[in-house]
């Protein structure tokens, strides 16, 4: 199972997680549905849809919990018959992160839960506060962005 | 905000189209998926109701290719345009890198994009973000329809291009504009990056 990241620190929490919790999927993104690390996905498409799905979720949750006058819900957890989610928000320096977590048969939503508490102590301690970048790409890349997109739809 | 890997140089940006209900939106996104190979895209997620009006969002994972040696990806995203899934639209818009208005042409819906673009101005300032700075282009759709029925291109900038954005007709059931749409508003998040953004000023 490979375990990409997008931001280096997250790499070490993430991997630990994935090993004590026995968890098949894991995404930790932000609160847009953007990856930071995963584990588990083979296709990059995949898992934006995963993300955008679980960010939607948790936006949701938290609109209807101000609705209501709470502060938050706290982690959310669905099981299947072969799967179950776990899905947790933490507050870190980096902004405020999402933390989406499939597992099967061989762990529990106990377990889970109980490590990703470590989990999102851990991601606030690495988290570094967000910086402002300089320019990424080249001035001329309108000529790349023709070609990918003429190739895109195939005209 | 768009995400920047340096290590594997990877891009990842999100779009949003935004308008009012029955504009087209989910339209767009179809005709994109229809038209990209499949290597190149991902699952198109909808989250409609019963009667596919949009519920919550379109989903539409885009990979576009290298761009000035960056891997670059797109997350194509629609709002729901009835006026009372106002709260599911704010979240969506959560984290916009560019924005795409897709307005009515038939002439019965002038107050209904007058309306919707004022929502999307409330919408963006309400996630704390200056509207001026976000990239954003305006596409007139239906323009196949009857010339009877509709505003011409020429009197829809007059009523709602207030920023002078960049405009594109279309009739995004047969594609027209549709590919240019997401050109124009690509160049503008793109050109975003090259000038050292990373989207959207905050406030």
């Amino acid at each position: 199972m490979s375990t990409t990241v997008v931001e280096a620190w997250a790499e070490q929490p993430l991997l630990r997680y994935v090993a004590e919790s026995s968890a098949r999927l894991v995404i930790v993104m932000t609160s847009a549905g953007q990856v930071l690390a995963q584990h588990g996905f083979a296709r990059a498409v995949d898992l934006m849809a995963a993300s955008a799905l679980g960010a939607a979720i948790m936006a949701a949750s938290a609109a209807l919990a101000q609705q209501i006058g709470e502060r938050s819900f706290g982690a959310l957890f669905h099981a299947g018959e072969r799967h179950g989610i776990h899905l947790a928000s933490c507050a870190t320096p980096r902004g405020p992160l999402i933390v989406l977590t499939v597992f099967g048969k061989e762990t529990s939503i106990g377990l889970v839960g109980l490590f990703y508490e470590e989990f999102a102590v851990a991601l606030r301690r690495a988290a570094p506060a967000e910086q402002l970048r300089g320019p990424v790409l080249a001035e001329d890349f309108e000529a790349d962005l023709n070609r990918s997109l003429t190739s895109l739809f195939q005209r | 905000m768009s995400l920047v890997n340096f290590t594997t140089r990877e891009i990842t940006c999100k779009i949003v189209y935004y308008g009012p209900g029955r504009s087209g939106k989910t339209t767009n996104l179809q005709y994109v998926y229809s038209q990209v190979p499949a290597d190149r895209k991902g699952r198109m997620v909808s989250l409609a109701t019963q009667t596919d009006r949009t519920l919550f969002f379109d989903f539409l994972p885009l990979d576009l290719g290298t761009i000035s040696g960056f891997a670059t990806k797109f997350q194509l995203y629609t709002v729901p345009g009835q006026v009372y899934y106002n709260a599911t639209r704010k979240l969506v818009l959560n984290g916009a890198d560019g924005v795409v208005f897709v307005a009515d042409s038939q002439v019965r819906q002038l107050d209904e994009n007058i309306e919707s673009l004022q929502n999307l101005q409330a919408n963006i300032l309400e996630h704390g973000v200056d509207a001026r700075t976000l990239p954003m282009v305006l596409q007139f759709n239906k323009q196949d329809l009857p010339s009877e029925l509709i505003l011409s291109a020429e009197e829809l900038d007059e009523a709602l291009n207030f920023r002078n954005l960049q405009t594109f007709p279309a009739d995004a059931l047969h594609g027209v504009g549709v590919f240019e749409t997401l050109k124009g508003v690509a160049a503008e998040v793109l050109r975003r990056l090259s000038q050292g953004g990373s989207g959207a000023r905050r406030m």
